[in-house]
């Protein structure tokens, strides 16, 4: 009896009752513009952000609730935003994550952190770049779709499944920032009029924003990070020598392979990044015949070439950039003694390493319609 | 049994031996024509009876030899034969040296219906029903073996009702039926009604909500338990045959299971545990997820719950209660009521309570749905005593549940176990074959597997002889 | 008639009483003191793990069946004794309650963050209490219906196939370890349980395969930990598993079903039995100590007195830090424990065996 009694006690101060809760679905951060030049606050040494959450509603009219508050913090705005709606605000149904990219140039990492360290938000969190202000792009209802939360998400797992951009978790941005032998990467979206688009993928340098793919070549991009399957690419054949001549290459499963070399000299270091791809073409343009066996080769040379031609210049990008997104490092270092890779700057060295792309396409097929040649 | 080469003589001693210890044998002497009787008095006709016997009684003794030659009456050349008429509802006729067997072969019955409790799709449709003789009949009618053992003893010290135990001789541990004997003589009690009733006298564990001791109406049901070397009772007037000793598992088995192919057996038995854990779990799962747990929820459920729950003034746990609450109350209803009302209560309450709670916002639908799919459920364990304490148990789990969340119901879950550890029937573990663990036995119990796997007698009837089918595939 | 503890149960007993909620941490733990590959350090922890298990089972061929209080109490009077019981009492008494707050306080950490965790553990400790006086062969039971309840959830670890990288390994070996002394205890403690074998001699069935049910039961233990952590450090990266408090929860919480997700405090909630048994193993062990010093006491009323004591002291540590920090001083004292009590056993039984006397027991249990 004694314990029913208790029973009854316990727990009622702690429930998150269904109803009484609004879930956030998306959340915002910017750097505030109306203090981003103000000096107060750059010699606190800290700007104010911007903070935008939003919760699905079934009532309201526009289905959703937005409410943006500006803090020094992250839980600060939390406080700011609770006090405007009459819902105890959760983050356990979090599902994506927007910042600006003002903020993301000057680093994320401590906003990161408090979202990895709140035991209710889920490692499954997404994690993604606003070209522009992330709070005007979700505070905008896109008339064409869903509420803009779900929008978002739902197009970015799309994309993710047609490799178009990385799935970018919590868990996964979070694990390639603490690791010294990768840089993260995350989605980058972009306002458009009435609608959202993916605008590349943007690279990090630690947790700052260094530069992006652009969104044409993201596949690309694909084949670097790692094994794939399901993309689509369109390739130039101007490219490679043949003008105004098109390709596409679907259902495509690539993988990838990484060897490091190192050369007499120790500090020099060579990657062989071999890529392997299949996939089938079905649509193309120009002189060569998709029916003839010795062309059906060609074709495949020529793809090939194309990837080896786009990758290399990707890789050169990035080590422009000094941004090992896709984690050579990772392979360097386990070539190497622990003491080796300690003392190894790898942050110098990896700008100047060679590297190599060796491409092999496969085609599959070429669909189920056969032109006969006259 | 005797060997088939080595014909014994028939003789009366020897029948008589052949059936010690069954009580239910009846034995008549007529001394001044030197003729003894000896049959199954539920498996004959008394009519017939009189009809073959009257004309013996009415004779003087050197007519007797001339009547005998008359063809009804057989004359049995070796004692089987004798021991097997007399299984075979026959009336084995004595007299000097030479043993005759007339077929009188009727059992008393009222009509036999289909069991309204435990009903099958396919296989035997007949049920026990009250006189203990005819029930007994039924029994054995099924296991033509002297070996089928049936003590009598009476319960109730003014009813003076009667009760058989049945045990099955080199089968049965000797242990249990002592055990079990005991424990009924130990019995005093004005009266005692049923089969359901008398086990709570002689379980282990009076103050458990599980029964301990498993019943049944169905004749297959009983001798499957006898062959598998348990002990069967038989009360009189009641329709209810108890099995000692039994475990929790055996309260989820249904003879329909061997009488489908073993992989559809298999399905139907895992269906009953997954339904267990439905029924236990589903109501105070949706209770906790939405006052404790609402990270649980996929996104595409959110707003669906969210909004049926929005409009409900009560927090989850006493919603939940109160809806169990009425579908426990129709169930009730029902039961007492005849059939076709019952029906329409349950139409009526289903529909029109449930969808008309809904409306009036007293709760949510997707409660509705978690209710009635956890009633379902209970109702899909075989046994009805058994669904009605799992039913009671669930309301437990779903206060736990309403106060602690998830952790609530592993706390429930464990006290339950922990429980269950606790009980024994019969003295032996409630909980076998999973603790003890006898992984032999899982064949039977958690799934069905082919017939010809399962060769040895479950182990909680600790029987002597293990083995039950030595045919090799 | 008394039932005797089939090998199967317990090497069951000796899984469940090993393991708990230490392995929510475990890999951390690993990779903070054992640094790169640490998952590798466990085969030792468990090869030593062995190695004292077989002391034990020199020392359980010798005893023959008898209690360890019977073997000392041959060679020294009652009296004399008390005070290492009573130091035994105290010692598995307070393991079994800091572990039970342990799990208690992690389990605030994402539901019930204000409730009195004393509240719980008055629910917690029912429960064990409910088992214990129900008799070690009834707790072996429950362990084994527990066991069944809690060992599919190895089979979620399937769900990280995808994203496990064995790049995230790295190649190199222990390296970034830091204070080894302090970290080897701390693993070592993920292990302890497998000496209350010492009071299941006389329990247990007079067969061969008792100790090896022991070795098997630690052999579960070693595979259970050794794939959560693998998959830890293939599917984290080192720095990022470092910093982890929790990685068995975080990995549980990446799992998602298209009904559930989420689950990791479902499952934390499941791991409500495997501690239960750890809980109810070291107060029994209590309770057998406690029923050494105290033979005609009631063991109904001398397991509640036990509980309360526990509870109360279980009051004093309130937060994790603390909690962890007397469960790792109790955790050291208890490995000098499982080392020195065979050890000790061994000796007076060789002795015993030197002087070749006929052995009386003056204590033989009513």
């Amino acid at each position: 009896m004694m314990l029913l009694v208790m029973l009854l006690l316990i727990g009622c101060g702690d429930q998150r009752v269904l109803e009484k809760l609004g879930f956030t679905q998306t959340t915002s951060y910017d750097l505030d513009p109306n203090t981003e030049e103000s000096s107060d606050d750059e010699k606190q040494g800290q700007q104010k952000l911007l903070i935008s959450v939003t919760i699905p509603r079934t009532r309201t009219e526009n289905s959703r609730e937005l409410i943006t508050a500006t803090a020094y913090t992250s839980k600060e705005a939390k406080i700011k935003l609770s006090s405007q709606t009459e819902l105890t605000i959760v983050s356990g149904q979090l599902r994506n994550t927007l910042f600006g990219l003002s903020l993301a140039k000057q680093g994320i990492w401590e906003h990161i952190d408090t979202l990895v360290r709140d035991s209710s938000i889920s490692p499954r969190v997404k994690v993604t770049i606003v070209n522009g202000s992330a709070h005007e792009l979700l505070s905008k209802d896109y008339s064409q779709h869903n509420r803009t939360g779900k929008y978002l998400d739902r197009m970015l797992e799309k994309e993710a499944i047609s490799q178009t951009v990385p799935e970018i978790t919590l868990y996964r941005f979070t694990r390639d920032f603490l690791d010294d032998g990768i840089d993260a990467v995350a989605p980058i979206i972009k306002q458009l009029d009435e609608h959202v688009s993916i605008d590349g993928i943007a690279l990090f340098q630690g947790d700052r924003y260094v530069t992006k793919v652009e969104p044409d070549d993201t596949l690309i991009f694909a084949f670097l990070r790692g094994r794939f399957k399901n993309g689509e690419m369109s390739v130039d054949m101007s490219e490679v020598g043949r003008i105004n001549e098109h390709i596409m290459f679907s259902s495509m499963i690539s993988k990838r392979k990484i060897k490091i070399k190192t050369t007499s000299e120790g500090q020099h270091y060579h990657a062989d990044i071999s890529i392997n791809v299949r996939g089938s073409v079905l649509e193309y343009t120009g002189k060569l015949s998709l029916d003839n066996v010795e062309h059906q080769k060609q074709i495949e040379k020529l793809i090939a070439e194309y990837i080896k031609l786009k990758t290399e210049e990707m890789v050169a990008m990035m080590q422009k950039n000094n941004v090992d997104s896709i984690g050579l490092g990772k392979y360097v270092r386990n070539k190497l003694s622990y003491e080796e890779w300690k003392n190894l700057d790898w942050r110098r060295i990896y700008p100047n390493i060679e590297v190599t792309c060796n491409v092999n396409v496969r085609i599959k097929d070429f669909g189920k319609f056969v032109n006969i040649e006259q | 049994m005797t060997d088939s080469n080595h014909i014994i003589a028939p003789s009366l001693q020897h029948t008589l031996d052949n059936f010690k210890d069954c009580i239910d044998l009846t034995h008549r002497t007529f001394p001044e024509i030197n003729v003894h009787l000896v049959y199954f008095d539920h498996l004959i006709n008394s009519d017939e009876l009189y009809r073959y016997i009257t004309p013996l009684t009415e004779a003087r003794e050197y007519e007797i030899q001339n009547l005998l030659i008359r063809s009804q009456y057989q004359l049995a050349l070796d004692s089987d034969t004798v021991i097997k008429g007399i299984l075979y509802g026959k009336i084995a006729i004595f007299h000097k040296d030479d043993t005759y067997l007339v077929d009188a072969y009727k059992p008393e019955a009222r009509s036999i219906d289909a069991s309204q409790t435990e009903t099958v799709i396919t296989g035997p449709h007949d049920s026990f029903t009250e006189p203990a003789l005819s029930n007994l009949s039924l029994i054995r009618s099924k296991i033509k073996s002297s070996h089928l053992k049936v003590i009598k003893l009476e319960v109730g010290e003014i009813s003076k009702t009667d009760l058989y135990i049945l045990y099955i001789d080199g089968l049965a541990n000797m242990d249990y039926v002592k055990e079990l004997v005991e424990r009924i003589e130990l019995i005093e009690v004005d009266a005692v009604h049923d089969g359901n009733m008398l086990i709570q006298y002689i379980d282990d564990f009076p103050n458990s909500i599980f029964p301990l001791f498993s019943t049944s109406e169905r004749p297959d049901t009983a001798i499957s338990k006898l062959v598998a070397g348990k002990i069967i009772g038989i009360l009189d007037g009641s329709p209810s045959v108890f099995t000692a000793p039994s475990s929790f598992f055996e309260f989820f088995a249904s003879p329909d299971d061997y009488y489908q192919r073993w992989i559809l057996g298999t399905a139907t038995r895992l269906l009953r545990f997954a339904a267990l854990v439905i029924t236990l779990t589903f109501t105070a799962l949706y209770v906790s997820v939405t006052t404790f747990h609402y990270e649980m929820i996929p996104e595409a459920l959110l707003l669906t719950l969210t909004e049926s729950r929005s409009r409900v003034p009560f927090p989850p746990i006493y919603e939940a209660l109160l809806m169990e609450l009425t579908i426990e109350l129709l169930r009730e209803a029902g039961a007492r009521l005849p059939t076709k009302i019952g029906q329409t209560i349950g139409i009526v309450g289903g529909i029109v309570i449930g969808q008309a709670a809904v409306q009036a916002g007293l709760t949510s639908n997707v409660l509705i749905i978690a209710v009635a799919s956890s009633a379902i459920a209970s109702f899909v364990i075989p046994s009805y005593v058994m669904s009605a304490s799992i039913r009671l148990v669930r309301f437990g789990l779903i206060i736990l549940a309403g106060t602690l969340g998830d952790l609530g119901i592993a706390m429930g879950i464990a006290y339950i176990v922990i429980h269950l550890c606790g009980l024994t029937s019969l003295n032996t573990s409630y909980i076998t074959p999973v603790a003890p663990s006898y992984f032999n036995d899982w064949r039977d119990v958690f799934i069905r597997a082919p017939l010809w796997a399962m060769r040895d007698r479950p182990s909680q009837s600790n029987t002597p002889n293990k083995v039950k089918m030595k045919q090799k595939k | 008639m008394r039932e005797k503890l089939h090998p199967f149960h317990i090497a069951i007993l000796i899984y469940m009483t090993q393991s708990g909620v230490v392995i929510f941490s475990l890999p951390r733990v690993l990779a903070q003191h054992m640094g790169y590959n640490g998952w590798i350090a466990l085969t030792v922890f468990y090869v030593i793990v062995a190695l004292n298990i077989s002391l034990i089972s020199l020392a359980y061929r010798l005893a023959d069946g008898k209690s360890i209080f019977q073997i000392i109490e041959h060679f020294f009077p009652k009296i004399a004794v008390i005070p290492l019981y009573i130091f035994l009492l105290t010692l598995w008494m307070m393991i079994g309650c800091i572990s039970a707050k342990r799990y208690i306080i992690i389990y605030q950490i994402f539901v019930f963050p204000t409730t009195h965790p004393m509240l719980i553990k008055i629910l917690v400790d029912t429960l064990a209490f409910l088992l214990i006086i129900k008799g070690i062969y009834n707790i072996s039971k429950a362990a084994t219906v527990f066991f069944w309840l809690v060992i599919w959830t190895i089979l979620l670890l399937l769900f990280f196939l995808h994203d496990f990288q064995w790049i995230n390994l790295t190649s190199f070996y222990f390296h970034e370890s830091s204070d080894i002394v302090t970290g080897s205890f701390r693993i070592f403690t993920a292990f302890l349980g497998y000496e209350l074998i010492l009071l299941l001699f006389p329990y247990a069935e007079k067969r061969k395969g008792v100790m090896k049910a022991v070795h098997i039961g630690n052999l579960l233990t070693f595979l259970t930990y050794i794939l959560v952590c693998l998959v830890c450090y293939g599917f984290y990266s080192f720095d990022q598993l470092k910093r982890m408090k929790f990685p068995m929860l975080d990995l549980l919480a990446y799992i998602e079903f298209p009904f559930v997700e989420r689950i990791e405090n479902l499952i934390f909630s499941l791991y409500l039995f495997t501690s239960l048994i750890g809980i109810v193993m070291y107060c029994w062990s209590a309770l057998e100590a406690a029923q050494r010093i105290l033979p005609k006491a009631n063991v109904k009323w001398l397991a509640a007195i036990i509980m309360a004591v526990a509870y109360v002291v279980s009051w004093v540590p309130t937060v994790l830090v603390e909690v962890d920090a007397w469960l790792q001083y109790l955790g050291q004292i208890e490995i000098g424990v499982a080392f020195g009590l065979p050890l000790m056993l061994l000796l007076f039984l060789l002795l015993q065996k030197r002087r070749d006397e006929p052995y009386i027991d003056y204590n033989e249990p009513s």
